[in-house]
């Protein structure tokens, strides 16, 4: 409990302010007092102050959950990748980044951040359509299918992977590949996670956009092993 | 204030009645939601919940601005009656 409060403030907050709410709540509701300045302002804390604090807070909290690799592993079309990820066996690029403390647990949002389901209330709307998606077309479509049809809708940012692989440091420029393709990194035509670099990052991903009919399920490729400063 | 018909008539008792339940329900959504942070709740906290509350308050705000409103006439009715009453004594009689 203590240690899911610590873990969890905003959470706690949340449900502090909405315990309080709802005995004011119930309270109006069970003694049915009469609509005085008094009453008034037990119920703008009720309905107004409390609710919107936990409406708030509760936001932060959720939007905290939504980073962590369970909550994208809670649709079953999402469990290869997260069943991947928290594989300590696994050799691929996205399972390499899930085992650090730093974002480990959150891993998927750490790469994909721009997806959909994060931020602003832009994203949530976007996060909505997700929702929509699974409940009207995926809810019962067998992995395999999902497999076959779910891909990138937006080709992979390499500036995503340069948030935090600077690509600044001598060892970074000292990799031969790495040296000679600089500037097709840095303008995006190169994609470090393309096969025979550092990806696929998931051991079932696919060219973005085209489907591919056969995912072949092969093994993860790092050719090089190399490991990035 | 347009608003539809079943809210204008209400008693402010009964409305706040009504603002109080959706605010609960909302409340459960938003509750259930960081107790069980998954897709489900929290989707439905982040849209149903925070829709309840919002027209929970809105008929709030709605109740309390009605009501200064009325009160306002009231007293202004009141006041004219004492005007009414000191200028002519007699008159104000059963108009109070
Ligand atoms: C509600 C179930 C559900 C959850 C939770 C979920 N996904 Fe998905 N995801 C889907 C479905 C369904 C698709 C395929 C439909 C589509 O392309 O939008 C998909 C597609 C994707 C895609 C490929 C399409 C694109 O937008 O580029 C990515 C990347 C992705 N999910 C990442 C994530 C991450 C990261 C999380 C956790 C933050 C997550 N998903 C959580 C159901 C879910
Ligand atoms: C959120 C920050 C972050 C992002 C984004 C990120 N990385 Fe990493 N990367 C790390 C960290 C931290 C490590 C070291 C992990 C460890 O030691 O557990 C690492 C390790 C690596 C390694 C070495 C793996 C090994 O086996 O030694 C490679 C290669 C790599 N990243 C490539 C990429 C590529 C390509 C992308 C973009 C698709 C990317 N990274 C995105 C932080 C990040
Ligand atoms: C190291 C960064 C990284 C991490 C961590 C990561 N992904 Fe990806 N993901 C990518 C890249 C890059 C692509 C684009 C395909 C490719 O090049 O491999 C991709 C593609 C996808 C796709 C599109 C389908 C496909 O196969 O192309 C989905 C869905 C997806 N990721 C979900 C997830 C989920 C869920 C997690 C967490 C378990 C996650 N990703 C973690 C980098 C990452």
């Amino acid at each position: 409990m203590a240690t899911w409060i610590s873990s969890n403030p905003f959470g706690a907050g949340a449900l502090a302010s909405a315990a309080i709410a709802a005995i004011l709540g119930v309270w109006y509701l069970v003694r049915k007092p009469e609509s005085t300045r008094t009453t008034k302002i037990a119920l703008l804390f009720g309905i107004g102050v409390l609710p919107l604090a936990t409406a708030a807070t509760g936001n932060v909290s959720g939007y905290e959950a939504m980073k962590s690799r369970n909550f994208c592993g809670s649709c079953h079309v999402m469990t290869p990748y997260s069943d991947d990820s928290s594989n300590p066996e696994s050799k691929s690029l996205a399972s390499r980044h899930a085992r650090n403390e730093m974002f480990g647990h959150d891993n998927c949002y750490a790469c994909h951040a721009d997806y959909g389901m994060f931020g602003t209330i832009v994203t949530k709307l976007g996060g909505l359509r997700h929702v929509y998606e699974y409940t009207f077309n995926y809810r019962n479509m067998s992995l395999e299918e999902a497999r076959k049809s779910i891909h990138i809708r937006k080709p992979f940012q390499n500036a995503t992977c340069m948030h935090c692989h600077s690509t600044e440091l001598p060892l970074w420029r000292a990799v031969p590949e790495h040296a000679s393709l600089t500037s097709e990194i840095a303008s995006g035509r190169v994609s470090c996670a393309s096969a025979g670099c550092h990806g696929p990052s998931h051991p079932f991903s696919k060219d973005p956009v085209v489907p591919v009919v056969d995912p072949g399920g092969t093994a993860p490729t790092d050719p090089s092993g190399k490991v990035a400063p | 204030m347009k608003l539809p018909r079943i809210v204008r008539g209400r008693p402010s008792k009964s409305l706040l009645r009504v603002s109080v339940i959706l605010t609960l329900l909302g409340l459960v959504l938003m509750a259930w939601s960081i107790l069980a942070p998954t897709p489900m709740p929290v989707m439905l906290a982040m849209t149903v919940g925070q829709g309840f509350g919002t027209l929970a308050f809105g008929l709030f705000v709605f109740v309390v601005l009605r009501d200064l409103r009325q009160s306002g006439a009231a007293e202004r009715v009141a006041r004219e009656a004492d005007a009414a009453e000191q200028a002519e004594p007699e008159a104000a009689e059963d108009g109070a």
